[in-house]
């Protein structure tokens, strides 16, 4: 054991919002007070440096998931059990039932489909000249994929967003944010288990291996219903939001467009470094299992502690110049927006792909993006824009 | 040096094979392939190595103890 510090405390409250529009300024104050910091208005201990980030992810058995993943009570009953919210052999065992549908090599035969969505998409949209990067953009393709490739049914559909949306807000503090969307996580999972009950998924869906899964005793209904659940409210906002904050920084740094340009090998790093500068998730919670120290502050058995994906991926002890958005960064591999081990996100090939595919297909054709008025989405959990008016240019 | 795989967790990412392609590779069918399995890295590797274990994304891989 290092040499125990004091706890550095910090008194502002992170959620309110001017703190969701305006976070890092924050985040900078967290990681130079120190590497865990006491969050009064929260409860909850703050890790906001990089090795810091990375070492409670690195240790999943002393900072547990189960109980953990949100800053508020209710929200983690209501999760318990499912993938996000359990740990060792059980999260294990629940990630594999999905798990394998989602690696890179088991989404090959989605690479076309993918691509080709996104062709017509952006085709589309190039053709009409002004649109929302949001809505038009940035909605569109997961909403065109994402729902058959788990196997939603058509009805519902519809509240997939409101109900995604819900879902990470209900993962903060309990302030008004995430008691409106508790109720609207109630109605999810509902529909969910719905689903498991009336075995109403599409074919050869990720939605149908995981009946199969239950068939073969190798979940339970309950478990099923998690499953469903897991794996469609995190594929639709976060992918939403790298792409809608992908085209707002491409508009504010027309170079970095013109580097992408010019060197278009770039595009999966470029998509690193949209993930590490505007993290999609600010960060998840953690439960302390017992007493333990962060970078040498002590945090007592019992501890929320909250990971901040999005201060990490900006920490000047880690990132060179980490304001600074540049699509040819040597180290954006090592951002932590999709979180690190054993809960690193499984959907990241899926939602890489989907990126990739749109900036590839912008990229044959714009030239330039002259940017409207940007509105904030304010959410507990995903740093979003409501909507980006842009205007494409390809002279 | 020496980096430890772990295969089970392996999900194919690829992110090593961008850091270290000389250490690891994606076969045909997107299954990892580690060229220094049980072997020490030579020590012209070992920055790309460590490299590779940084950014693995679901921490399969590791330095072995004692390297």
């Amino acid at each position: 054991m290092t040499t125990v510090q004091t706890t550095p405390q910090y008194d502002a409250d992170i959620y309110t919002d001017a703190a969701l529009r305006e976070p890092y300024e924050h985040y900078r104050a967290l990681r130079d007070l120190g590497p865990a910091v006491y969050l009064r208005a929260h409860d909850a201990w703050a890790v906001a440096r990089y090795d810091d980030v990375k070492h409670v992810l690195a240790t999943p058995e002393v900072f547990r998931s189960a109980e953990g993943i949100a800053l508020n009570e209710p929200a983690n009953a209501a999760i318990l059990g499912c993938t996000l919210a359990s740990d060792g052999e059980r999260h294990a065992h629940l990630r594999r039932i999905v798990a394998h549908r989602l690696t890179p090599r088991a989404l090959r035969p989605m690479r076309q489909v993918v691509t080709d969505a996104a062709d017509a998409l952006v085709a589309d949209l190039v053709a009409r000249g002004s649109f929302d990067a949001v809505g038009d953009l940035a909605r569109a393709l997961p909403l065109s994929i994402v729902p058959d490739f788990i196997g939603w049914p058509e009805e519902g559909r519809e509240h997939l967003l409101r109900w995604a949306g819900a879902n990470f807000d209900s993962f903060g503090p309990l302030n008004a944010r995430a008691e409106a969307a508790l109720p609207q996580c109630g109605e999810m999972a509902a529909y969910g288990a719905a689903l498991v009950r009336d075995g109403n998924v599409l074919p050869g869906s990720l939605g149908a291996s995981v009946l199969e899964a239950r068939d073969r005793g190798e979940v339970t209904d309950e478990q099923c219903m998690m499953l469903m659940l897991d794996y469609l409210a995190p594929s639709l906002d976060t992918t939403i939001s790298a792409v809608g904050s992908a085209i707002w920084l491409f508009g504010t740094h027309p170079e970095q467009w013109e580097r992408l340009r010019a060197e278009p090998d770039l595009v999966a790093n470029a998509v690193q470094e949209v993930v590490r500068l505007e993290s999609p998730i600010r960060g998840f919670g953690r439960l302390a299992a017992e007493d333990t120290e962060i970078g040498g502050v002590a945090v007592p058995a019992g501890a929320r502690v909250l990971v901040l994906y999005a201060a990490a991926n900006r920490d000047e002890r880690h990132f060179a110049d980490p304001d600074t958005f540049d699509v040819a960064r040597p180290d954006a591999l090592e951002q932590l927006g999709f979180g690190f081990g054993e809960h690193g996100c499984a959907g990241q090939g899926l939602a890489k792909l989907e990126i990739q595919a749109l900036l590839t297909a912008l990229l044959r054709t714009v030239t330039r993006f002259e940017l409207g008025e940007p509105e904030r989405a304010l959410n507990n959990l995903i740093r979003a824009f409501a909507s980006v008016p842009v205007t494409v240019h390809t002279d | 040096m020496r980096i430890e795989a772990d295969y089970d967790r392996c999900e194919g990412h690829g992110q090593c094979e961008e850091r270290a392609p000389a250490i690891f590779e994606l076969d045909d069918d997107g299954y990892l392939t580690h060229h220094y399995e049980g072997q020490d890295l030579p020590a012209e590797l070992e920055g790309a190595g460590r490299g590779a274990v940084a950014v693995c994304p679901v921490a399969a891989l590791r330095l072995a103890e004692g390297t």
